[in-house]
């Protein structure tokens, strides 16, 4: 892998890119094969694959709308890694395509017979019909993909021309783009995750689920710094001060996806109300309560302690590693979601679930890869960028 | 704390260039001039108020609870919506000198002073409130696990008594936070004391202060574990705050969202309140070129940004109680919009939803009159928002009990009281004390900054 220092184009852009897309090629096709022997299994765990690597995209949409919006320097070496991982949400808007053909395997409430007897269903039906359903689905992906693809442009168009109006438009896209994508991304979650159990509800579910992708793609985001470090890439550009910073942000974020997780969970087993409970009971009262064990210590616990101390945030191997561990744990948290309601009695870990997450996710990987090196790796022509190169914590 | 590295340019936080003796003389000079005549007449009515709500709670320990307009659905009434709302007020403070301490939000310093004593007074003002309505205060040691000869312990479920924990932790690291900050601050105004009684007293609470290399590294340090300590309580208290309500089974109250509504909910209210004095105390006192527009206009944003956080609870609240299909979640929804409470309801919409919108246009977000009518607006907007959760309570499950909540003159007294002694205090405080963190104020300045020496001021 090669970098032009005076554009900052990578002049070669290494295998990465053709790895992944083997992977994904591979990957997708062995899931084919999936859904030809288990058709329901192939949809839960495409619908766990695909769940994980949106969270993803979203949160690399978040991650440069928060910079835009708080005018953040010290992030500005990051810029475009965060754009490069946004702007996989169009291609995850094809993903969700195979999505719409399962809706009957997935969704209980999507079955007319069930509709017609189950009161409580059928009280919902204005919002948990299958019409609704592949609006909504179509609008998120419209709506983020129009948010990429502005802020996408805009931001390469900064590569050519020197304009402080650029800045200024991206911004007044972001403040409303963040509304549009708290609503979105709130509803997704609802959607796709939390109408599996039809009658369970919980008010913080959004912002649960937000919380999550946005650790997931902070943890990306550091794997892709250091996977660039260690080609030789951009070492002098992104700083171990640059780590730290994202080390404070996944430690900041793992915190408060904690304590996201212990309010819903703690509210419903304090009120012990049966219809709420009964979703917290399907994932404890059976083999899951190893996966929830798991949740609490190595979702929270184990990368707390980790990442607690500061040696730990300014080291890239130490980062890189517990970067890794936290997307593992992303994957379980979005498994432990959705597949109680397929496999009631424990976990059932199937090779469509591997395969369904190399498929998608090699895409998503050589995508984003030839988004990224496509532009100049750096966003140079920006007034912030001298700011963030000389960025010092103290 | 002083950061040379950053390339903020400073001027856009302190306005007018001025020197660090400018800023010490500026600051300094509010404690040691003469009592103006306008602090002598709200002192002596903010003081009356708060003799007032003495008064009032001598009265209630006379007469019980009864003299409050509680009926059987509504146990709690005013008095848990006072308490909400004070704790409320106080968490703007914390998150401004803790949470934006550690986002090297440097704009913060010129408002981090006051609000954080804004929080410890507000502090005060709420835990008057569960004190008095446990209805017998003298034995309100109870709710501290005590040991005692009748074995009797407090009950480490109820939330009420999480509340007594997470407030009293609230009150003690705040305090401590805020006094640390005073320290350099007290040892200028030691320094520059005429009188020797001034000289004794800020003397004795600057501990010693010298401003030396090896005392500043050690009060960086400790400030800085301080802002850690105090980050998480920002989230804790009102968390702690919620679950008053939120582990009930009561309709309206139990939703899992209510942990981090509250906590937006509490900075955004907080804000306003920071707002709303920081207004008065700039101009009053003359501070404009150090709380400048720059500084009110990210605090405009701040208010905006918690104000929807705030707008997307509520519309959570009203979405998954229609699709929870739970009739009893539903009503409690459609009463607090269209029952008899309707009014406090929509109040509480137009404050904190729709006041804020207006931030969105640069013009209105920097015009003072504008944001002082706001904040305003949204301080009675958060007030109302804890109105309606108590006391919408008032159609419970048995519709035979149905009734109207409504206070009366000793609940309103007492509101008004609280107010008095908020007033009070904060008066007390901006007469005797730096209210602007003056050695914090001086690190922004440009020519603290060792890259830019030399090129102006040395």
């Amino acid at each position: 892998m090669q970098i032009d220092l005076k554009t900052y184009r990578l002049t070669d852009p290494g295998k990465l890119g053709m790895i992944a897309l083997v992977v994904g090629i591979l990957g997708l096709l062995v899931s084919i094969l999936g859904f030809t022997s288990d058709r329901t299994q192939f949809f839960y765990s495409y619908l766990v694959a695909f769940v994980f690597w949106t969270s993803i995209g979203l949160g690399g949409l978040f991650f440069t709308m928060l910079h835009h919006l708080a005018d953040a320097k010290w992030s500005m070496v990051l810029r475009r890694i965060s754009e490069s991982v946004m702007s996989t949400l169009p291609l995850m808007g094809l993903f969700a395509i195979p999505l719409l053909f399962g809706i009957h395997d997935l969704y209980h409430s999507s079955h007319a017979d069930v509709m017609a007897t189950d009161e409580l269903l059928k009280a919902k039906e204005p919002f948990l019909n299958q019409a609704f359903f592949i609006i909504r689905t179509v609008g998120y992906f419209v709506i983020w993909s129009l948010l990429t693809f502005f802020l996408f442009r805009n931001s390469v168009k900064q590569d050519s021309v020197h304009s402080d109006k650029l800045t200024a438009q991206w911004r007044r896209v972001s403040a409303p783009g963040m509304i549009l994508f708290a609503v979105t991304s709130t509803f997704a979650a609802f959607d796709w995750l939390m109408s599996l159990d039809p009658h369970w509800y919980s008010t913080i579910y959004g912002v649960y689920m937000f919380t999550g992708g946005f650790l997931a793609a902070i943890s990306f985001i550091i794997l892709s710094a250091s996977y660039q470090r260690r080609q030789g890439i951009l070492k002098e550009e992104i700083t171990i001060e640059h780590y730290h910073d994202l080390g404070k942000l996944l430690f900041g974020f793992l915190v408060f996806w904690a304590y996201m997780a212990f309010s819903q969970y703690f509210l419903i087993w304090y009120a012990n109300i049966p219809e709420e409970t009964v979703w917290f009971l399907d994932r404890w009262e059976n083999a899951w309560k190893s996966l929830s064990l798991l949740m609490i210590f190595g979702h929270f616990a184990f990368p707390f302690l980790a990442l607690l101390t500061r040696g730990a945030k300014r080291s890239v191997v130490w980062l890189s590693v517990m970067s890794c561990w936290i997307l593992f744990m992303r994957w379980v948290d979005i498994y432990w979601l959705a597949m109680p309601t397929l496999h009631e009695h424990g976990p059932q870990f199937s090779w469509i679930d591997l395969s369904t997450m190399c498929g998608i996710g090699g895409i998503f990987i050589w995508y984003c890869w030839r988004k990224y090196t496509s532009h100049p790796v750096l966003p140079v022509n920006d007034p912030g960028l001298k700011e963030s190169l000389e960025f010092v914590n103290n | 704390m002083s950061s040379a590295t950053e390339h903020h340019d400073p001027n856009c936080l302190v306005t007018g260039n001025p020197t660090f003796e400018s800023i010490t003389e500026s600051v300094s000079c509010i404690p040691e001039s003469r009592t103006p005549l306008a602090w002598k007449i709200m002192f002596s009515i903010s003081a009356s108020l708060a003799l007032g709500l003495f008064c009032l709670i001598g009265y209630l320990f006379w007469e019980g609870v009864g003299v409050w307009g509680l009926n059987n659905p509504v146990g709690w009434g005013w008095a848990i919506v006072n308490f909400v709302f004070w704790v409320g007020i106080g968490h703007a403070g914390t998150l401004i000198s803790a949470i934006l301490f550690l986002l090297r939000q440097r704009w913060r310093t010129a408002i981090n002073r006051f609000a954080e004593g804004m929080t410890i007074f507000a502090v005060i003002c709420a835990l008057i409130f569960p004190t008095i309505h446990v209805g017998r205060a003298w034995v309100i040691h109870w709710t501290l696990p005590i040991p005692n000869q009748m074995g009797v312990w407090p009950n480490f479920r109820s939330p009420l008594l999480w509340d007594s924990f997470a407030v009293g932790t609230y009150f003690i690291c705040s305090f401590l936070f805020w006094y640390v900050g005073l320290i350099p601050d007290l040892a200028t105004l030691r320094d520059r004391a005429k009188t020797r009684i001034r000289k004794i007293i800020y003397g004795l609470f600057s501990l010693g202060w010298r401003g030396g290399n090896r005392q500043w590294r050690h009060y960086e340090l400790t400030y800085l574990i301080l802002a850690g300590i105090s980050t998480p309580l920002v989230l804790s208290v009102h968390s702690i705050v919620s679950t008053d309500f939120a582990t009930a089974q009561v309709p309206g109250w139990h939703t899992t969202i209510f942990p981090p509504y509250f906590v937006a909910g509490a900075i955004f209210s907080g804000f306003a309140m920071v707002m709303t004095l920081s207004l008065i105390a700039r101009k009053v006192f003359n501070l404009t070129h150090i709380i400048t527009k720059k500084v009110l206009e990210r605090m405009n944003m701040i208010m905006l940004l918690t104000g929807m956080m705030v707008g997307y609870a509520y519309s959570m609240e009203f979405f998954i109680a229609w699709y929870s299909g739970n009739i009893y979640e539903q009503f409690a929804f459609v009463n607090r919009a269209f029952g008899p409470y309707a009014w406090a309801y929509w109040i509480m919409i137009s404050c904190n939803v729709l006041v804020p919108q207006i931030f969105w246009f640069k013009k209105l977000r920097n015009h003072l009159v504008v944001m002082f009518i706001a904040s305003i607006f949204i301080n009675i907007g958060m007030w109302f928002e804890r109105f309606v959760i108590v006391v919408t309570l008032a159609r419970d499950f048995l519709p035979a009990a149905w009734d109207y909540y409504s206070p009366t003159w000793h609940d309103i007294g007492l509101l008004i009281g609280s107010f008095g002694l908020f007033f009070t205090l904060f008066l007390l405080f901006m007469r005797f004390l730096p209210i602007v963190a003056m050695s914090e104020v001086k690190g922004i300045l440009p020519q603290a900054d060792p890259h830019k020496s030399g090129e102006h001021h040395g």
